[in-house]
């Protein structure tokens, strides 16, 4: 099970937050900043996979986490989740991105938090995956922006 | 998209200051959300932040409460309201708008209001309850957007009291002609057995209905439930382990459709699900385990490309084999992979070869010695993490010759470590090897 998942950049500023189990705000806050110390302090030639530290709970959990020139994606999950198979979906989720946003960079997941929240929802569902092609996400993202086209018709759409 | 990234960031100032740049139409430069990003990004300390957001906070407090609000001027306040939340700001006073937006607006502010109330609220929040109704229409709406929103609010937060007066429409969306809502309310439901177990008893045989799907989709999700019941109650689902079996060795087969494929290998994570589930019914269990052999074996042999997702699937390979009743050719096929996996200069391999290592040494401890150089160089290795799993596998391989050695490199490994919780791991163990093994360590520890 995906416990959360945050994107933050380089300076610690979070760019989405999701959690799947209830925190109160401090202690999401705090599990953002302590995330955030955690992986900064890696360099770029080791492994992917980090415990999570006293905050989000004893061994079970890790962190998987890739870093994107600017951006950190994590994922925090319990033991039920294979490794390598965290660090593909991210991969998933990040080119999900890129198609939708055409080139994806930091200003749009900042300009556009709730979209990267829609299709993150198509992707994981409570804490569990529900699709990892890349093509089905989007049609799903795609069928729900289609209402938005057909709502509001002066402005432009990004996906 | 690192090289774009890279260019962005440069053009960063540039960008947010000068409105009329053609990029920035892109960037809802004339939205309110624009603006207070824009602010944002041109303070310099956490204290001017803290006043700018406070500001507009009031700010929409003051038009969230009124009743002039627009659903759709709601819509992109509680976008604002999120930004704020994330950054760490209360935003307390609009929950009760946001299920309000969820309720009222049309289909696209109805999902920035299930959003929110997702992003704000949780299954004790009193404020919850009054989003049931709201669920409970959408739920039966004849749109599908809004049926799939709902069914995704619920799995990630429901009350529980309430699960009863749901129950009965989730599960008839189990037999809805479309894949994606089978699918969401199995992963639904799945939700209501984690929450409240006893509610949902009655329906395990939707549940393999679930499994028989023709959507493998569907059949996908059912797994995530029946990894967890198989790991509650193994024997209860021995008689599964033969369509279990046939489910991977089709979709190992490539009867999938392409759409499963990823990077041409089929299915991974399905793959990767499914011999979890496996080696939970092998585990102890001679005859159950025989039927799994062939599969495992073709696995193993069809997962020679070199892609993560590969060796995902012969990490998870490797484990089943380890877990059910041995088999020795299968065990050396197995043993063989752990080996590549630790010699391999993939950092993230070396990892895995090493938790592998660990979790097969007290069935095959002469593996550990095979690798045992490759193993002392991990301990140098500059990875930190790479260091503490070296360690854990040097715990269990403990005797009498080297536990002198072992404690020495987990005192020096406990003097650089500065993360509390592989500290108290770390400190835990050596006390017990100084327990088990009290003259060696003696002078070790002083």
């Amino acid at each position: 099970m995906i416990k959360a998942i945050l994107i933050f950049n380089n300076h610690g500023k979070p760019r989405l937050s999701k959690f799947y189990e209830h925190y109160n705000e401090d202690t999401e806050q705090q599990i953002i900043r302590e995330t955030f110390h955690l992986v900064s302090k890696r360099d770029e030639n080791v492994c992917n996979f980090l415990e999570g530290g006293l905050l989000i709970g004893g061994s079970d959990y890790k962190l998987i986490y890739r870093h994107y020139a600017t951006l950190y994606f994590v994922f925090c999950v319990d033991s039920s989740e294979s490794e390598l198979g965290i660090l593909d979906l991210i991969q998933v989720f990040v080119e999900t991105l890129d198609k939708c946003f055409e080139n994806v960079c930091e200003l749009d997941l900042i300009f556009h938090v709730d979209k990267v929240h829609h299709i993150l929802a198509e992707m994981v569902m409570g804490g569990m995956v529900l699709e990892t092609n890349m093509n089905e996400i989007i049609m799903q993202v795609d069928a729900q922006n289609k209402m938005e086209k057909s709502e509001v018709s002066a402005s432009p759409s990004v996906c | 998209m690192s090289d774009v990234v890279e260019k962005t960031l440069t053009a960063l100032p540039s960008l947010l200051s000068l409105d009329s740049q053609p990029g920035s139409a892109k960037l809802s430069s004339n939205s309110k959300l624009g603006n207070l990003i824009r602010g944002i990004t041109e303070l310099t300390s956490k204290h001017e932040e803290e006043k700018l957001i406070q500001r507009e906070l009031l700010l929409i407090k003051e038009q969230v409460s009124s009743p002039n609000t627009t659903m759709k001027q709601m819509k992109e306040l509680m976008v604002r309201a999120i930004y704020c939340e994330m950054l760490g700001y209360g935003v307390s006073f609009s929950y009760i708008h946001a299920i309000k937006l969820a309720q009222q607006g049309n289909v696209l502010e109805k999902r920035v209001g299930y959003l929110a109330v997702s992003l704000f609220l949780n299954e004790g929040h009193e404020l919850l309850l009054l989003l049931v109704n709201t669920v409970l229409k959408d739920l039966q709406s004849t749109n599908l957007i809004e049926v799939c929103m709902a069914l995704t609010v619920v799995s990630q937060m429901f009350p529980k009291d309430m699960i009863p007066a749901i129950l009965p429409l989730v599960e008839e969306k189990l037999n809805h002609p479309k894949e994606i809502i089978r699918r969401k309310a199995v992963l639904a439901l799945y939700k209501f057995y984690l929450i409240a177990p006893n509610q949902v008893q009655h329906i395990h045989n939707k549940f393999r209905k679930a499994l028989c799907d023709k959507d493998p989709g569907v059949m996908s999700a059912s797994l995530h439930i029946y990894l967890q019941l198989i790991q509650e109650n193994p024997e209860g689902y021995k008689d599964l382990a033969p369509s279990f079996v046939t489910i991977l060795t089709q979709v190992v087969g490539g009867k999938l459709p392409m759409d499963f494929n990823y990077h041409s290998v089929p299915a991974p994570w399905l793959q990767i699900h499914l011999l979890r589930i496996l080696s939970l019914l092998g585990k102890n269990d001679q005859s159950t385990s025989e039927i799994m052999y062939d599969i495992l074996d073709e696995s193993l042999r069809r997962a020679e490309m070199n892609h993560n997702i590969t060796y995902a699937i012969l990490y998870e390979c490797v484990k089943c084999i380890y877990t059910i009743y041995p088999k020795s050719d299968l065990l050396e096929k197995a043993a063989k992979c752990i080996g590549n996996f630790v010699l391999s200069a993939k950092i993230n391999l070396k990892y895995l070869g090493l938790k592998a290592l660990t979790y097969v040494v007290q069935q095959d401890p002469k593996l550990a010695l095979q690798h045992q150089m490759t193993i002392i160089e991990c301990l140098d290795h500059p990875d930190l993490i790479i260091k503490r799993e070296t360690l854990e596998l040097l715990f269990r391989i403990t005797n009498d010759q080297n536990v002198t050695v072992i404690v020495e490199k987990m005192l020096d490994f406990l003097r650089i470590s500065k993360d509390d919780h592989t500290s108290m791991d770390l400190v835990g163990k050596v006390a017990e090897l100084a327990e088990k093994y009290p003259y060696k360590c003696f002078s070790v520890c002083i």
